[in-house]
């Protein structure tokens, strides 16, 4: 189906997306959505152009979780 | 010859003469009225079929009436059938636009749903366990609609270059329908469109 890649319409836009919270961190994230904290490297490598750290986020930072 | 005979002779020739008459313009606007409808017959039988059943329906009376031998009905049932004619035509034109218009709309979206679909369940695949409130079963479920969702894609797409509109809209809302479920099963939100 990639040969369908276009710019979406927002209201078709399927990307899921967390906004940070206190106590959030990429594995409890992982966790939430996965079942599995190990798998946080997904999330980490899905939002590299504004995660430089795996550890450092900040509450109200929106992340996309594939 | 007596003025009597006279008379009845009079009578039946004008009465064949009135019958005359009004039986070449019911059979001219019967005609009319059947190559009209040919013209749109075989697009509004797909896009329009119960609109064209009623137009159908009407030719059929005007037909029967003629045969019946009531040409005055006749005339007046097949009359105003060329312009339902057209009526139908207008009628093709604007149900494939809305239709064009909506395969547009989920040619755009929905590959970006089901490939976000199938990120999660790749992710999910690796997991050891699985998310509080997704269980095994729902899971698998998922995989297996997916699977599903990504063949009648296809097939949505291979009507669409087909040229059949109508059943690539329907494969392509089915579709819609089944992501938006996968996606709820999953936990993941669901596009706005979708819902």
């Amino acid at each position: 189906m990639s040969e369908d890649k276009k710019q979406v319409p927002p209201s078709w836009d399927a990307t899921q997306v967390h906004e940070v919270v206190k106590g959030d961190t990429l594995s409890k994230i992982a966790e939430k959505y996965y079942g599995d904290p190990g798998l946080y490297p997904q999330i980490f490598e899905a939002n590299r152009d504004i995660l430089d750290d795996p550890n450092l986020i900040r509450i109200g930072q929106k992340l996309r979780i594939p | 010859m007596s003025n009597k005979l006279m008379i009845a002779i009079l009578a039946l020739v004008c009465a064949f003469g009135l019958a005359a008459c009004s039986k070449a313009p019911a059979e001219t606007a019967i005609k009319a009225a059947d190559a009209a409808l040919e013209g749109v017959r075989a697009d509004a039988s797909v896009y329009v079929p119960d609109q064209l059943q009623t137009v159908e329906d009407s030719l059929a009376a005007a037909k029967q009436s003629f045969e019946a031998g009531d040409y005055k009905q006749a005339l007046a049932g097949a009359k105003d059938l060329p312009g339902k004619a057209d009526e139908l035509a207008a009628a093709v034109t604007a149900k494939k636009e809305e239709l064009t218009k909506s395969w547009e709309e989920m040619q755009g979206g929905l590959p970006n749903m089901v490939e976000a679909i199938q990120s999660r369940v790749d992710i999910l695949s690796k997991s050891r366990r699985l998310p509080a409130g997704l269980d095994k079963a729902t899971f698998e479920n998922a995989k297996a609609s997916l699977d599903t969702a990504k063949q009648t894609w296809s097939e949505a797409t291979a009507a669409f270059s087909g040229g059949n509109l109508m059943e690539a809209v329907n494969k392509a809302t089915a579709v819609k329908e089944k992501a938006a479920e996968i996606m709820a099963a999953l936990g993941m939100q669901v596009p706005q469109a979708a819902l």
